[in-house]
């Protein structure tokens, strides 16, 4: 069945109108995904292929010309909020609003619109064949979330990060940290030296997968460059772990 | 006498008959088994157990992966078995006869979408892709400062063509959702779109469903369809706008009046786009428009000024456009795409002519499955059989003499007499395959023919779903046979588009394969205590990963000649280097003593040019800066190493 002209012109309108409200006042990005993406993807499209007086032959042929204009009004959109230094999120919002609006207007001006193509009749079936597909709906999603949390879990490579800096405003101070991303609780050592010289000893810090350690550690600065060093020590299979260095800040 | 009056009989019989049987393969006839069968509604119990085998298939790729992730050897059968029950029985179900248009192009979206989501599965939260990282540096810049054409060191040219960048930062915009999230809600439009717009535009040429979807399905065996096209990449977004142009402006040739200036006018705006989107799309659009454009003024026939006008004044902007825009933009192009192109060239020509090749042309190329190297060959096989029984096929289905026997539609195109343009100039793009398959098989030519397989697959499709419908289906066995040739070509699209499809462990300079937690961590943690914009240089992937998760200034040259594999190669540390080091900028390196756990899977750790392509690095050179004065080693976490060389220039 044909649809009516110019009752999908309201129809983007109104759609028009709810993104913008939805960006203004809502941050719920269920309720802007639902309303905003057809909006960049689809809606800004159709009304512009309306304002154009395009004539298409089938539902699906009006979808893709849509959807290839409506990337077309957020790319000339892109540009033109650049231009006025307006990239936010109202100033997208405000953008398609004016080009549905508008494209809306034009195209109910037009004496010469064309209908929309007549829409296919629905696919009969039965409640077996909805069982399958929502079943297979579901089957694709439980596969996706189960790959997501694969991702997530599994890590090939176990290590410990520690590392050493030079505070950023020259105060003498020594930044020493280590982060954990082993299998199990572990026990380090740090022994940090100056110019070979012993400085610093922490001992049986104990930290657990995830788990991280810092210190800030005040040293005496001189005129001439001096060479920091930590190391970390596995005191359990009695190894060095890691070693680290930073130059400290002269006067 | 009479033998020999015998063999001067055959001789000619013989011959004749030999020309005859190749005249009837590649020839023009086009009434055996054309039948399309009379057309069903959809059926919805199709579609229902369709939908349900796509599912079963993609938890079954799931299981693959999650199996490849723990190395079991199971994960290749799980994996496999899937794409399988994806590929096959939708892909004989879109090619049968007898099939509703409604339900072959709603088949063609579920095999396009599950597709995608076979690429997705792949790294379901975040970007893996070395090109996708290039554009989500890009968008995320554009996302904090809100201003476009910002540098990116990562992609030079990005900036120049940042539509891509401005779709995924309106959806980020609109909707609240992650860049992730966004960049894979559009790319799924965008599939769709594609598959969509190549339906209807070999409908409009050919004016049947059948080969329609036929020739979309045989898109999908494009090496580039699975995977690189449907990368966060500004060539995803050029092929689709590439194609509903073809679409519309194919849709629009019937037209006259004022309905073909308001189709012309959405081609204009589609090509505007296309100009500011992707280069290689826009100059394809280019290339086939222009092409069009002469191949209409030449054709003879009944003439249609005002459709030839069109012609070329579509022709004009694609040409134009594309052009004005990277004039303003200071042609960043010469110096991005000239070098790729001069040296494909040159490694295909000297292969051809038996040159000696270069080095990068030694690299041992690495292994697939028996099974897989077979499917691919086969489809490429399949593919060259149908061009060449497609080809004048295809041409004939437009010359005016079209129900004539014998060569004589083929003799009306060589007298310049065909009904649609569109068709002749596809079917000389067409022979693009041929080369960008011979590209293919350097390594220096690589990069071209893969992006010039994205086209000629256009073209091929057509050709190909031509031969299929009027030649292999031939009888009622044939038919089977020729199903099975499409789903052996779908197939090899699958098999052509990742050296390593299932997710197995970490992989050395294997871009996406090289990806894991601790690189990402390590990144993370330059951002988390360093501070974002610090000037770093180090291998390809860990690069990708500091400009992406770290935020950090990557450096693709350490000073200009000095690129930063001469700084990490070699086991001390020679006085150019150390000098180059001095007078740059650079504030970190990062090392990742990965890297000389093996070979590079790519041939090169920092850049394709590098000098010792292909040999591996040892820890003695990656660890050399431990020894180098004014280098402070400020992270280690047992594999990825952190040097500070701000002492280096007095900085620190």
């Amino acid at each position: 069945m044909a649809i009516p002209s110019h009752r999908d012109l309201r129809a983007a309108c109104l759609w028009a109108v709810a993104t913008l409200v939805t960006v203004v006042v809502s941050d719920s990005v269920f309720l802007r995904t639902i309303v905003g993406a057809p909006m960049v993807l689809l809606v800004s499209g159709h009304a512009v292929l309306r304002a154009l007086g395009i004539k298409t032959n089938s539902v699906s042929e009006h979808l893709t010309y849509a959807v290839g204009a409506s990337l077309a009004v957020a790319i000339v959109g892109g540009f033109a909020l650049n231009a006025i230094d307006f990239l936010t999120p109202l100033g997208w919002a405000i953008w398609l609003f004016t080009i549905a609006i508008g494209a809306a207007l034009v195209a109910d001006r037009r004496t010469d619109t064309p209908d929309l193509p007549t829409w296919p009749a629905p696919i009969r079936g039965n409640l077996r064949q909805g069982t399958a597909i929502a079943l297979a709906v579901l089957l694709a999603t439980g596969g996706y979330a189960l790959a997501i949390r694969d991702e997530a879990t599994h890590r090939q490579f176990r290590y410990t990060e520690f590392w050493m800096l030079p505070s950023i405003d020259n105060s003498g101070r020594l930044t020493v940290g280590v982060r954990s991303a082993e299998t199990q609780t572990q026990r380090f050592d740090v022994d940090i030296t100056i110019d070979g010289r012993p400085f610093a000893v922490f001992r049986s810090l104990i930290l657990a997968p995830g788990e991280t350690w810092t210190r800030q550690i005040p040293v005496p600065i001189s005129a001439d460059s001096q060479k920091a060093q930590a190391r970390l020590y596995r005191p359990d299979d009695n190894r060095l772990y890691r070693s680290v260095s930073t130059l400290v800040p002269r006067i | 006498m009479t033998p020999a009056r015998l063999t001067a009989s055959t001789e000619p019989s013989l011959l004749q008959s030999g020309i005859q049987i190749v005249s009837t393969v590649i020839g023009p006839d086009l009434h055996g088994g054309s039948s399309d069968g009379p057309t069903r509604p959809a059926r919805c119990e199709w579609i229902a157990a369709l939908c349900l085998t796509a599912a079963v298939a993609l938890l079954l790729v799931v299981a693959g992966h999650a199996a490849g992730r723990r190395a079991y050897d199971v994960a290749p059968l799980l994996f496999w078995s899937g794409v399988v029950l994806l590929v096959v029985p939708l892909s004989l179900r879109i090619g049968w006869s007898g099939v509703a248009r409604g339900e072959r192009l709603f088949l063609l979206l579920l095999l396009t979408e599950a597709l995608f989501y076979y690429k997705s599965v792949y790294s379901p939260t975040s970007f893996v892709g070395h090109d996708e990282f290039l554009h989500w540096v890009a968008t995320d810049n554009l996302l904090a400062t809100r201003r476009l054409f910002l540098s990116n060191p990562l992609l030079p040219i990005g900036p120049a063509y940042p539509a891509l960048e401005i779709l995924a930062t309106a959806i980020v915009n609109l909707t609240g959702l992650t860049l992730f999230a966004a960049a894979t809600l559009l790319l799924a439009v965008l599939k769709g779109t594609v598959v969509c717009g190549l339906f209807l535009f070999y409908e409009k040429l050919c004016g049947r469903p059948r080969i329609a979807a036929i020739a979309a399905l045989v898109n999908m065996g494009c090496s580039t369809f699975v995977l690189f096209e449907s990368t966060f990449s500004y060539e995803s977004l050029g092929i689709a706008l590439c194609v509903v142009t073809f679409a519309v402006e194919a849709a629009s040739r019937d037209l006259d009046g004022r309905p073909r200036l308001q189709a012309l006018g959405l081609i204009a705006l589609l090509l505007a786009s296309l100009a500011v989107t992707h280069h290689l799309s826009a100059a394809f659009a280019a290339v086939y428009f222009g092409t069009l454009a002469g191949f209409e003024a030449l054709r003879r026939g009944p003439l249609r000024i005002e459709a030839r006008l069109a012609m070329g004044f579509t022709a004009i902007l694609a040409i134009a456009l594309p052009l004005v825009w990277i004039e303003a933009h200071g042609n960043p192009l010469t110096g991005y795409l000239g070098p790729v192109v001069e040296a494909g060239f040159e490694t295909l020509l000297g292969k051809i002519m038996g040159a000696p090749s270069p080095k990068s042309e030694h690299l041992s190329v690495p292994a697939q499955p028996l099974a897989v190297r077979l499917t691919t060959l086969m489809a490429i096989l399949l593919l060259a059989i149908g061009l060449a029984t497609g080809f004048f096929r295809t041409l004939a289905m437009t010359a005016p003499s079209v129900g004539r026997t014998g060569w004589r539609p083929i003799q009306d195109i060589l007298r310049r007499r065909w009904r649609d343009s569109r068709i002749v100039v596809l079917t000389m793009f067409a022979f693009g395959f041929p080369v960008s398959v011979a590209f293919r098989l350097t390594i220096g030519g690589w990069e071209i023919g893969n992006r010039m397989g994205t086209f000629a697959f256009i073209a091929a499709g057509l050709l190909v779903a031509v031969s299929v419908v009027h030649f292999w289906e031939g009888h009622a066995r044939q038919r089977i046979a020729a199903a099975l040739a499409l789903v052996i070509i779908v197939s090899g699209g699958v098999t052509a588009s990742s050296l390593y499809p299932i997710h197995g462990g970490y992989r050395v300079a294997a871009d996406g394969q090289s990806v894991e937690p601790m690189g990402i961590e390590a990144a993370q943690w330059t951002k988390a205590w360093l501070g974002t914009g610090n000037r770093f240089t180090s291998d390809r992937v860990n690069r990708l990963l500091l400009a992406s998760y770290g935020r950090q200034d990557v450096r693709l040259k350490v000073v200009e000649g000095v690129a930063p594999a001469r700084v990490f190669e070699n086991e001390t540390l020679g006085p150019d280097e150390f000098w180059a080091l001095v007078r740059s900028d650079i504030d970190f390196l990062l090392v990742d003593l990965r890297l000389s756990t093996a070979p590079p899977v790519l041939g090169f750790y920092f850049e394709q040019w590098e000098a010792r392509h292909g040999k591996k690095l040892s820890g003695a050179e990656l660890l050399k800066f431990d020894d180098v004065k004014g280098v402070t080693r400020i992270f280690d976490n047992g594999w990825i190493v952190i040097y500070d060389v701000r002492g280096l220039h007095g900085n620190s």
